[in-house]
């Protein structure tokens, strides 16, 4: 609720009185009975306490200290907002690719600078607590730990939980017994049922400043928009009656009602960006660049297949998990090159997790996949790498096909900058550094450049397929964000007749997944009524055996994407409808 | 909190006076420390730092900037290291004395007279303290409050904690530190009386609105429940109490506004001190003191407010602080004896009324100015 601003009024109860440290005791006695260090280090020390001194929130501190993160003046103005009025509880509400993520570690930053959060928790949908892990450590230098176990609650100041987990059973009474400093909660709009486990938890957990983070905080109708509302800051729309007689439209509940009135209470715990012309970010060109791999490939790839489904089928009944996973890892290996599958094959042959039959496959496959010497794939890039002149990133999974790449790409001439995850920082650097400089491809693993800019190039090649599309977008996400004015390149290098071609299908074809912009994704996903990951999804099918039942569960599940996309396209329609009042554009 | 550019001198100072040291190449800061230090920062002997967060992997540097790891422990070194010092103050003006009276606005003029009356160096205390004033949100100043044990005086020390004049000085006999903090901590509490009650004010403000807030919606909410299905679950309503409840706590703890004073360091200063007599165009005298280093009279009290600061202002009746400016008509030079030798509010006759504003920070009358006829 807004309230007229008054100036405040020095009480007449009982005043406050200034505490005087416990310490000062200690320093009392110990004074004067040893020397002294001498005149320049007492300098200093007044020096260190006035430079250190905090002065409220008036201006934001965080920013020298942060890495790879370039600054915008909307993403500054909501940071001063949240702390300045909002005292460090609201709803962040930009549209997706604005940087939402940014907005609320710099706030995270700037109290944990001020003293003011020393535990924080962090509340995710599962698929995004790595993500969010990796962008607190790498871009704001803050320790979160991934929930694991029970434990973690007591010695973790710093948490990351998926929602889901920490909802449930011991989880829940362990979070919701602890006094946190900050809470955020991303993809907030999870929390637009009150009767909801998900909105019952948070609202019972203790916390001093709360951040929502949701592009979409209408889904459906107002009511969600109370809801959301309401768990941050009770009665800020007036009571559930209240606010439906008051704002909500009396034939459509998705159409506000006593706009100005709304905006300006929604103005005290919402901040919400569109993307103004000028902030739009430049579209993407997706190349599809399909191979038909060598007949030596070919049989390799669908024996390593034969034999996945074989020991997939038979391992549920008496293999253990680490088995399975194991299963599909190579299927994911022989689908990024015969180099990479052929260590993995090696190790297995040797593995008491197989019985000595599978254990001889193993290693006749693993002679198989030696005895290739090229693959088709990687003789397509240098096609592709040859047509262009352009900066290329050239991404993998797998190390050792980034090292096969590395002396095919090098033999024909290309200067490349190697970035893995072994190289140490230093080296790192030294591979950004001379990608900007005189190399044409950047060559890289899932590690590639996190939290750094690598807007420079604008040609994103996808040697191989993760099975997991957020990791795709995260690829895509180096060189297709803010700061990008050119048109970015998106070239998908997959086998046909593989699983990767059952990704380009569902992801290309379908949902149009390389069009998107970052963020959208997984908004996407969401709206898949399945729980699995959409890894496990995808070998659930592709280990099916009779390919006539493959097509149908590939079929569904495209279907069930176009509808996620369609629910989408719908909700962001809605938010747009019921919320535009309250956005601000962006300006460039 | 400083900005970035601040830190550069600090953090390479602090570093040094610990006994690292520190070169510059390739725009990076190569640090070297004595084992000792390298156990208080946590990390290596040999290290580079930079202040430029995009060159912070190259060389594995560590980044300095607010909230950094390395900034934070570097701070906590300089703030360990310090917190007690002897400097003896040799005055490098022969007339410092009628300067300093110049300084507090008693400058030769018609009528006033001062009169050396001795002079002897005297032990002062200079404490600093660091104020935090917390909520859900943080304020913080830093105090100097200079004491001296020899008159019971203590005043707020604003002239910064520049080195001019100062010496090192043999150690002291460990002096009983307990009173000279007594009267550091009564100036402090009087200099941030004000913004302590304003912070306090503005939290319970907050507090009001908050709990109004609360108690609006989950009243109104219970209400609206009751009206719908007056026969309804008693569960569901005693669920919205405990949640109001709940609400109530955290709101509670949000504003509850604390303030706290750390003592961070103390210098002892050994400096002349002059006793002072101060004869006034009235005919009336009063004794101060002055000291060479802070050049803070102390002896004198204001005749309207009762204030012992000054800057002071010289009228017919006697001296007015800093806040307390004369009248144009008390200005003016005096025509003749008054009409009247009845006591007025403020005069020196009055004194022992006991009238003080509220909040003044004057000490008891009498405590301080001994002021006769002669």
């Amino acid at each position: 609720m807004s309230l007229p601003v008054r100036e405040p009024h020095p009480s007449t109860d009982v005043s406050l009185s200034l505490q005087f440290d416990e310490a000062d005791a200690d320093l009392l006695a110990r004074a004067f009975r040893t020397p002294g260090d001498g005149p320049r280090a007492w300098h200093l020390n007044c020096e260190a306490h006035r430079l250190s001194l905090v002065h409220g929130f008036d201006r934001l501190l965080a920013w020298p200290s942060l890495h790879g993160v370039a600054r915008y003046p909307h993403q500054e103005r909501t940071c001063l907002r949240v702390l300045q009025e909002m005292r460090g509880r609201a709803i962040l509400a930009d549209e997706v690719g604005l940087g939402k993520t940014i907005e609320a570690g710099l706030v995270l930053k700037e109290y944990a600078i001020r003293g003011l959060v020393r535990r924080a928790l962090i509340l995710t949908p599962a698929s995004l607590t790595g993500q969010w892990r990796e962008e607190m450590e790498s871009k704001f230098d803050l320790p979160f730990a991934v929930l694991r176990s029970l434990g973690d609650w007591e010695d973790r100041p710093y948490l990351i939980a998926s929602i889901d987990l920490a909802k449930r059973g011991p989880h829940r009474s362990a979070a919701q017994s602890r006094p946190w400093d900050l809470v955020i909660v991303d993809e907030a709009h999870r929390l637009k049922n009150r009767l909801s486990v998900n909105w019952r938890f948070v609202a019972g957990l203790s916390k001093k400043y709360m951040l929502l983070l949701t592009a979409t905080p209408v889904q459906n109708d107002m009511e969600e928009l109370f809801n959301l509302v309401s768990v941050l800051k009770p009665g800020a729309l007036r009571t559930y009656e209240g606010f439906i007689d008051r704002y909500v439209g009396s034939r459509d509940r998705r159409v506000p009602a006593n706009v100005p009135e709304l905006r300006d209470r929604l103005r005290d715990v919402m901040i919400r960006h569109r993307r103004g012309i000028a902030f739009t970010l430049p579209p993407r060109r997706v190349h599809s660049l399909p191979v038909r791999l060598s007949p030596a490939e070919r049989r390799l790839y669908d024996d390593v297949t034969d034999f996945v489904r074989d020991a997939y089928w038979s391992a549920s009944g008496r293999m253990s998990w680490a088995a399975r996973l194991t299963l599909v890892v190579l299927q994911r290996e022989i689908g990024s090159s015969t180099f990479a599958a052929a260590e993995t094959l090696r190790r297995l042959a040797q593995s008491p997790l197989f019985g000595p039959r599978e254990r001889d496959q193993l290693e006749a496959l693993q002679r198989d996949a030696g005895a290739i010497q090229r693959n088709v794939k990687a003789t397509r890039l240098v096609e592709f790498l040859r047509s262009t002149d352009e900066k290329a990133l050239v991404f993998t999974q797998y190390l050792r096909t980034l090292q096969h790449l590395q002396r095919v790409l090098e033999a024909e001439g290309h200067r490349v900058a190697l970035y893995h995850g072994g190289l140490p920082p230093a080296a790192k650097d030294g591979a950004v550094r001379s990608f900007q400089g005189d190399r044409q491809v950047f060559l890289s693993t899932e590690a590639g450049g996190e939290g750094r800019n690598l807007q420079f190039a604008r040609t994103v090649v996808n040697y191989d397929l993760p099975w997991n599309p957020l990791r795709i977008e995260q690829r895509i996400g180096r060189v297709h964000r803010l700061g990008q004015e050119r048109e970015v390149h998106v070239v998908n290098l997959w086998a046909r007749e593989t699983v990767e071609a059952y990704l380009m299908e569902l992801l290309d074809r379908k949902i149009h997944m390389f069009e998107l912009v970052v963020g959208e994704l997984d908004l996407i996903l969401g709206n898949l009524a399945e729980r699995r990951s959409f890894e496990d999804m995808m070998m659930e099918i592709w280990a099916l055996r009779e390919a006539e039942e493959r097509r149908a569960a590939l079929h569904r599940l495209g279907e069930a994407l176009v509808r996620a996309r369609t629910e989408y396209d719908r909700m962001q329609e809605r938010n747009e409808e019921a919320l535009r009042p309250v956005s601000e554009e962006v300006a460039a | 909190m400083s900005d970035s550019p601040s830190w550069r001198s600090f953090v390479v100072d602090a570093l040094r006076e610990a006994g690292a040291s520190v070169s510059e190449s390739d725009s990076l800061l190569w640090v070297q420390v004595p084992e000792p230090v390298r156990e208080r920062l946590d990390g290596p002997a040999r290290f580079a730092m930079t202040f430029d967060p995009e060159r912070v992997r190259q060389f594995d540097a560590e980044l300095i900037a607010p909230g950094s790891y390395l900034l934070e422990k570097i701070l906590s070194l300089a703030m360990s290291r310090g917190r007690w010092d002897v400097a003896r103050f040799e005055s490098p003006q022969a007339r410092w004395v009628e300067e300093a009276l110049a300084g507090a606005g008693l400058a030769p003029q018609a009528g006033l007279k001062a009169e050396v009356l001795g002079m002897e160096d005297q032990l002062l205390f200079l404490f600093s303290f660091r104020t935090s004033l917390v909520a859900d949100e943080k304020r913080e100043e830093f105090h100097m409050v200079a004491v001296a044990p020899s008159i019971g005086a203590a005043w707020r020390h604003d002239s910064g904690d520049s080195e001019a004049g100062l010496t090192p000085a043999p150690d002291l006999a460990p002096p009983d530190l307990g009173p000279a903090y007594g009267l550091a901590t009564g100036i402090l509490r009087d200099t941030t009386r004000e913004s302590v009650d304003r912070f306090r004010a503005t939290n319970l403000q907050l507090l009001e609105e908050e709990v109004r807030l609360i108690f609006g919606y989950f009243d109104q909410t219970t209400a609206e429940i009751r009206a719908a299905d007056p026969g309804g679950s008693e569960d569901l309503l005693r669920a919205i109490r405990a949640e109001r409840d709940r609400r109530l706590t955290e709101t509670l703890e949000r504003f509850d506004p604390r303030a706290k004073a750390t003592l961070c360091a103390i210098r002892a200063i050994v400096a002349p001190m002059a006793r002072v007599r101060l004869r006034f165009p009235n005919r009336t005298f009063t004794d101060v003191t002055v000291d060479a280093w802070s050049r803070h009279l102390n002896g004198l009290t204001c005749d309207l407010c009762g204030g012992t600061e000054g800057p002071w202002s010289l009228h017919h009746r006697g001296v007015r602080c800093g806040r307390c400016p004369p009248t144009r008509a008390e200005s003016a030079p005096p025509r003749g004896r008054p009409r009247s030798d009845t006591p007025r509010r403020g005069t020196r006759a009055s004194r022992g009324s006991g009238r003080a504003p509220a909040r003044s920070t004057a000490r008891p009358r009498g405590a301080s100015a001994r002021r006769r006829r002669p």
